[in-house]
């Protein structure tokens, strides 16, 4: 029980990322590999403001989510847009949002330099004692806002005009264009949405570890594991995948070996994905010719 | 024999003996040595060309595959005192083994499913070189790798490793050549373009998947074979899923579809990230503005240009009477 409890947070975390993956693969068709950096330059934004500039907490969250959704869409209108008119091909897109990661990385390396900075928690570290479990405020901070920001993108997705247009690109790309939406906006507007998850991904788990520059390759990668394994493209799917990769490492970390910790989640997603090949939580397609 | 079959073959005769004189050219040791690593890596990106680039199957995980070369020639070498030649051996058919339990799960999947299931495999692997201390010495990784010899003169020197990098890369070159022209390789090419009605033609496309897995995996265990000896020492660092993916970009910048791609690629990411040097902290975001500007620039890579560079060079030489055909691949590969 205690495992679950601890498997929460970080996989909110890994949820709020792969969110992002499945978003722009709903809506765009492609894999942005800069995601995990969007995480980074969030925890960035975020600690300048917040531990330089001193401002209160969610303004930093909030301030933070906006530019780096502004940077989203930007790689958006210039990489994808570019790529696309000249219709390349799908690694390609992959090669060239690496490329936007590699860049973001090292131009944060420039800026804030190579050192780890500490992103102490808002509201602090003492652990709640209830039972048998023991909770810790940052956790429990984690989850809920990961929850709340879940709930924000539903609502979105579910009731407003931009949210509902998005979705009809997701589902049939031509037929929405022809009803007069504009797909290239839905997609700057999943590339924007997905960056601000990111961002807030990072500054959520930033107390949790240091803030470094070179963070975002390792939450980037697990969340576009979880994202696969909830069902590339399936927002529900992205969700259940962050949570079932957070819990899994952390039995595996706590039960049978810390250091085989991803090695064991690894292989159980691997044969996840041999049992269901395209994901867990999304109903499967047969090819047709 | 007409003159411009003539100067092909003059033209190949210059290009073998200029290959075969460079270690006594280069300048110093430290060019040579990374010629010879810029030939292990060649032979690691042919075989992620023939996995991908051939058969459409991306994988993120070579370096698991160089990983299990390495690891797997060292210690027999290390612990059994199994000469370099019988060890190298046991490493590709190692990979092999790895690359053929991959491809069982891998059969079902594509896109970005496959992507993840080779990105696990490539970290399991590297964990497993972790985590096993007794048998891999863990993170502290293998020191004092033997080299090899050959009728009991052992290769130690750069000059002696360019020359058995050369021989490896040019027989694999040979092989990946034949292979792309063969029925297997132009079954290959069906399953990329259309799996499905490849199968429905009576393709067993199971098994050609998991032989190109297969494949690709021994082009790896045996440039890892080689990595072991010619550095000497091997680590899990050395194997991480940066290097995943550095393999997979300099298959994509050379042009995953041909061979000479995969030399392409190797090149010119290696010697850029050289040359760049002096640029400390600013060389990387100049890397990471390589990779995009080709990625939209050159959708079929570097050596895309290859029949472009050819066509205009050859415009060139007609204009002033000639008839050199002055890029060698450009009228052989067609298709």
């Amino acid at each position: 029980m205690q495992y679950l409890i601890n498997g929460l947070p970080i996989g909110a975390i890994y949820a709020l990322v792969a969110l992002g993956y499945s978003l722009i693969y709903a809506s765009a068709g492609v894999l942005n590999w800069s995601q995990g950096d969007m995480v980074m330059l969030g925890a960035y934004i975020g600690y300048s403001l917040h531990r330089i500039a001193g401002w209160n907490f969610i303004l930093s969250l909030l301030c933070s989510m906006i530019s780096v959704a502004v940077v989203g869409a930007a790689v958006k209108r210039t990489v994808l847009s570019t790529l696309r008119a000249r219709s390349a091909p799908p690694i390609n897109v992959v090669i060239g949002t690496l490329g936007v990661a590699i860049i973001c990385r090292n131009i944060a390396l420039g800026v804030w330099g190579p050192d780890a900075q500490p992103f102490p928690s808002p509201v602090g570290s003492s652990p709640i004692q209830i039972g048998n479990l023991r909770i810790v405020g940052q956790d429990t901070l984690i989850v809920l806002t990961g929850i709340g920001l879940m709930l924000l993108l539903q609502y979105f997705l579910k009731f407003t005009r931009e949210g509902k247009a998005l979705r009809a690109v997701a589902q049939d790309r031509m037929a929405a264009a022809l009803m007069g939406i504009d797909p290239e906006l839905s997609d700057t507007l999943a590339f924007a949405t997905s960056a601000a998850m990111g961002a807030a991904a990072g500054i959520l788990i930033a107390p949790l570890f240091f803030v470094t520059f070179n963070m975002g390759a390792g939450i980037g990668l697990k969340g576009f594991v979880a994202a696969v394994v909830g069902g590339l493209g399936n927002i529900p799917g992205a969700i259940a995948g962050g949570f079932f990769l957070g819990i899994i490492e952390s039995v595996a970390g706590g039960r049978i070996s810390s250091g085989y910790r991803d090695a064991i989640s690894f292989a159980v997603l691997i044969v996840v994905l041999w049992l269901r090949p395209s994901g867990l939580f999304s109903r499967t397609v047969e090819d047709k010719v | 024999m007409d003159v411009s079959a003539f100067r092909m073959r003059r033209a190949r005769w210059c290009a073998v003996v200029s290959v075969l004189v460079v270690p006594f050219i280069v300048p110093n040791s430290y060019y040579l040595h990374l010629i010879n690593l810029i030939g292990i890596q060649t032979l690691v990106v042919i075989g992620l060309n023939i996995l991908s680039g051939y058969t459409g199957q991306i994988s993120m995980g070579q370096a698991g595959y160089f990983a299990v070369g390495t690891y797997t020639s060292s210690l027999l070498m290390m612990r059994l005192g199994l000469s370099f030649w019988v060890s190298s051996i046991a490493a590709a058919i190692a990979s092999v083994a790895c690359g053929i339990v991959i491809a069982i799960p891998a059969l079902r999947l594509s896109g970005p499913y496959l992507v993840m299931a080779t990105v696990g495999f490539g970290e399991i692997i590297r964990l497993v070189l972790v985590n096993w201390v007794p048998v891999t010495r863990g993170a502290a990784g293998l020191t004092g790798i033997p080299a090899p010899s050959l009728v009991s003169i052992p290769i130690v020197s750069e000059r002696g490793f360019y020359y058995l990098i050369l021989a490896t890369v040019s027989a694999g070159v040979f092989i990946a050549v034949r292979l792309s022209r063969s029925k297997i390789g132009r079954t290959f090419a069906a399953i990329r373009e259309d799996e499905l009605a490849a199968e429905s033609m009576g393709v067993p496309v199971d098994i050609y998947k998991v032989a190109a897995f297969a494949i690709s995996a021994a082009y790896a265990g045996v440039a890892g074979a080689i990595y072991g000896s010619f550095a000497g020492v091997a680590s899990p660092d050395n194997f991480t899923f940066d290097d995943s993916v550095a393999f997979l970009c300099m298959s994509v910048v050379g042009g995953n579809r041909s061979v000479w791609g995969a030399l392409v690629g190797t090149v010119a990411l290696t010697f850029f990230s050289e040359a760049l040097r002096f640029l400390q902290s600013y060389r990387l975001i100049l890397y990471g503005v390589i990779l995009l500007s080709t990625a939209i620039f050159m959708p079929q890579g570097l050596s895309g240009l290859g029949p472009l560079a050819g066509a205009w060079l050859s415009r060139c030489a007609h204009s002033r009477g000639g008839r050199g055909r002055l890029w060698r691949g450009g009228e052989k590969r067609g298709a």
